[in-house]
């Protein structure tokens, strides 16, 4: 098959004669061309080529004639069966493979023939020993010299390699530190700003720190853990950790102490990645904040004029927002390493102001500091730079300019907390005391830090849906609370806890006579009068007594309910002449029938009376003195 | 912002533009209103220069009103009005060589304003180069911008205090294209202003009006 690629397909030419007729060279038939190509093989080449000189040389004498014979049987006669010198060379090469397969077998024997190896000459051999020795030694000390050199390029390069991680552990130190830290190059010194400057701060605290290389590691000894290469040398006035406490305490027996906060306290829980310096450069970051915070604040604190001033001690500020209740604002600055005894524990109750308050203080202190502007654009709110085109009046100019500075604004959230505080504290303590008429309190979730409500409700218990006319919407502002009632009234208190307590209680007198008015309603009787604030009777010191008259459906019996916050209520049923005990004879009225009217009253013990509350009580009462038909 | 209504008191007989301004004064502290400072408007012309025909180039108006502090007014008279930032003054002086200013001819009203609960009323003496040439009056109802849904109520107001000198409805807003129920404008006070300077403007001097 592979053979076949060799025929000769085209024929080639000879001589293109002058007339253009080619001649050309006879093709081989197929027999000659088998010819030709079986004298290609040549077996003197074998398979394997890197054999030695000599036994190639010997088979050369051989191989050469043997071709020129070849050749010369092919030129001379080509008739000739092409394998026949394929056929010759196997011949000759079996002849020579027997010869030698015969001199092998006889060697076999050992009788006739043995082989013995060519003595060489000893004299040319021998050596000195100590020639031996010397050389030996030499080619040792060489490779032992090329050994000792690789071992130590090899120290060389591991030592090289460890100064180099710990070059680059450097730099890739400086590489982190610089992702999260400004820093910039001033000399051969790397220094960094960990001031607010750069939100727009204007505090004069310059807070740079350095950046040291930590050179002091022995590298023969092993590398703790915590090691790092980088170190950070921050101003001695930013050591340590620093906070704002901020607590409200009483001064007299009804204001409830709202206890003690403390504002940027939290360690940051150190991530397992963080290296130290990031734990310093940010508690230096916040004692700096604070410092700012208390300098903002204690310098408004001597400047804005208020009622009762403010008195700003060495790192604490004192203010009284209500009468009674102090607020007082410090600074605790401790330098880490003495710890002292007289330290609060850390456990601080989850106090929800705590992170609003904390949220707060960066809100305002974020407002305190002016962004860095363009030297076009006007100061102060963005939406000033409309008031011109927009025509804004004067009113809305000053609704747009920040008047108030940051201690105004805590002390009116503080005022506002407190307030709410003991607003909610009132009503859940009235809630405690009183059980007959509920009262329910809704506080809406979405509030201001200057303004928070809250929706009271005054029910008896299974009756609200027949006496649900006493609800009150308050708003508790910054200094005091204003009631919107459902009737349309509104009422504005003062922070005095009492006046509260009070107008609850009176509010509570009167939902009982309105709920006597809903329950006559459902059950058949009529009102006969009605009044919110009656002008008879004991006089209240808390708001006003109200009272109603009901008479049942027959008109044979009337129900008569004076309600006051402080007197109480009484219960009075007026029954007809002819059920009194003693009936009084009179000369004009001699009719049976007038008997019939309602004449004398009976009061009512509602205190022994059987019943849960007083709606359920009046009820029973009313269901009494209706007879079954 | 409010709807106002500006108008002229001419000068009470016998008696100087001061005692005139006096008289208004009194009467409005027995109805009751409180002082709440001053106020001012101002009125600049500039002359439209490099006019090729031999038209008589148009008159710009740059005024100021102490209500809005931050604000300059642009207009010409009957035609369209602007709204700008303080700075337009400045701009101004740039665009000398478009606008020139005609300095004798500034125009300005200063007094005292009044607040009736919301009303404001604004009683100054118009002065073109410190001689006082008239009074004018400006009341601001601050509740509502519709000057059709107020007008009676400004009126009634206004012949409480101004007697005979009550105007009938600015035609500021009559002209408008959208009729009487659109909001007013600042643009709208800045036009009665105008127009009652324009007034004034060619008044004769008043006798007896000296150097304020």
């Amino acid at each position: 098959m592979a053979k076949s690629c060799f025929l000769q397909l085209i024929a080639q030419v000879q001589e293109v004669s002058l007339d253009g007729l080619e001649t050309y060279v006879p093709l081989l038939s197929m027999s000659q061309n088998l010819a030709k190509l079986a004298q290609r093989i040549d077996f003197n080449q074998s398979s394997d080529s890197d054999e030695d000189g000599p036994e190639r040389e010997s088979r050369e004498p051989w191989g050469k004639p043997e071709p020129e014979e070849d050749e010369g049987t092919v030129k001379f006669q080509p008739s000739l069966w092409p394998w026949d010198s394929v056929r010759n060379n196997l011949r000759s090469a079996l002849t020579e493979m027997c010869v030698l397969h015969d001199v092998l077998s006889v060697l076999k024997d050992k009788k006739y023939m043995a082989l013995d190896p060519v003595s060489q000459d000893p004299a040319l051999t021998k050596t000195p020993q100590v020639f031996q020795l010397i050389s030996k030694k030499k080619s040792l000390a060489t490779a032992a010299q090329l050994l000792l050199k690789g071992a130590e390029k090899l120290t060389k390069s591991l030592a090289e390699n460890q100064e180099q991680r710990r070059q680059r552990d450097f730099n890739s130190e400086l590489l982190r530190l610089r992702s999260q830290w400004k820093l910039r190059k001033v000399g051969h010194k790397i220094l960094g700003d960990l001031s607010y400057r750069s939100a727009g701060s204007l505090f004069p605290h310059h807070g740079t720190f350095e950046v040291i290389k930590n050179t002091d590691i022995d590298l023969d000894k092993k590398v703790p853990d915590d090691y790092c290469p980088l170190n950070v040398q921050i101003p001695s006035d930013l050591e340590g950790s620093a906070y704002i406490k901020v607590s409200i305490q009483k001064q007299s027996a009804d204001i409830g102490d709202l206890g003690t906060v403390s504002l940027f306290r939290r360690q940051p829980k150190a991530k397992p990645g963080s290296q130290m310096w990031h734990l310093k450069l940010e508690a230096a970051q916040n004692v700096l904040l604070c410092k700012e915070i208390f300098a903002q604040l204690s310098r408004e604190a001597v400047q804005i004029k208020s009622q009762i001033p403010h008195i700003v001690v060495k790192n604490q500020i004192i203010s009284q927002p209500f009468p009674g209740l102090q607020l007082s604002i410090s600074l605790c600055h401790s330098t880490g390493e003495k710890k002292s005894q007289r330290a609060s524990p850390d456990k601080s109750k989850p106090d929800d102001h705590l992170y609003v308050l904390e949220h707060n203080l960066h809100q305002l202190i974020r407002e305190v500091h002016t962004m860095p502007h363009p030297a076009s654009s006007p100061f102060g709110h963005k939406r000033l730079r409309l008031a011109g085109p927009m025509a804004y009046d004067k009113a809305e100019i000053s609704s747009l300019q920040q008047s108030e500075g940051l201690l105004e604004k805590i002390i009116k959230q503080a005022k506002h907390i407190f307030l709410r505080s003991r607003t909610a504290r009132t009503i859940d303590s009235l809630a405690s005391r009183i059980e007959d008429p509920q009262i329910q309190a809704h506080w809406s979730n979405i509030n201001s830090v200057y303004e928070s409500s809250v929706k009271v409700l005054i029910t008896s218990q299974g009756y609200e849906q027949i006496c649900k006319s006493i609800q009150l919407q308050l708003n508790i502002g910054v200094e005091q609370i204003r009631v919107v009632h459902r009737d349309g009234r509104v009422i504005t208190l003062s922070h005095q806890e009492q006046e509260l307590q009070d107008f609850l209680l009176s509010q509570m007198s009167q939902h009982q006579v309105h709920a006597v008015q809903q329950l006559a309603k459902v059950m058949g009787w009529h009102v006969l009068s009605f009044s919110n604030h009656v002008g008879l009777g004991p006089i209240e010191s808390i708001g006003n007594a109200s009272a109603i008259t009901v008479a049942s459906p027959s008109g044979e019996h009337a129900i008569s309910v004076r309600n006051g916050p402080e007197s109480g209520c009484k219960v009075l049923v007026q029954f007809p002449r002819n059920q009194a005990k003693e009936l009084p004879k009179s000369d004009a009225v001699q009719d049976a029938r007038w008997t019939h009217l309602r004449g004398p009253y009976r009061e009512v013990h509602c205190g022994r009376m059987e019943g849960r509350n007083f709606v359920y009580k009046m009820e029973l009462l009313m269901a009494a003195l209706t007879p079954c038909p | 912002m409010g709807v106002t209504c500006v108008c002229q008191v001419p000068v009470a007989e016998g008696k100087s533009v001061q005692q005139t301004v006096d008289m208004l004064h009194k009467k409005l502290e027995q109805l009751g209103a409180i002082k709440q400072g001053n106020f001012w408007v101002d009125c600049e012309t500039y002359h439209a220069t490099g006019n090729a025909t031999g038209q008589p180039s148009k008159l710009l108006y740059v005024m100021h009103n102490s209500e809005t502090p931050l604000s300059s007014m642009a207009l010409f008279e009957g035609g369209p009005g602007l709204t700008a930032d303080a700075n337009f003054d400045v701009l101004m002086v740039k665009l000398k060589s478009h606008f020139q200013n005609a300095k004798g001819h500034k125009v300005e009203s200063r007094g005292t304003r009044y607040r009736y609960c919301d009303f404001l009323v604004k009683i100054g003496t118009v002065a073109m180069s410190s001689s006082a040439r008239g009074i004018s009056v400006e009341v601001e109802y601050c509740a509502c911008v519709i000057p059709g849904d107020c007008w009676n109520l400004m009126k009634e107001f206004m012949q409480s205090f101004l007697g005979s000198s009550t105007p009938e409805l600015p035609a500021v807003f009559t002209n408008k294209a959208e009729g009487l129920y659109t909001p007013v404008d600042c643009m709208d006070t800045m036009s009665q202003y105008l127009e009652l300077f324009g007034k004034v403007r060619k008044q004769q001097v008043l006798p007896g009006s000296g150097v304020r």
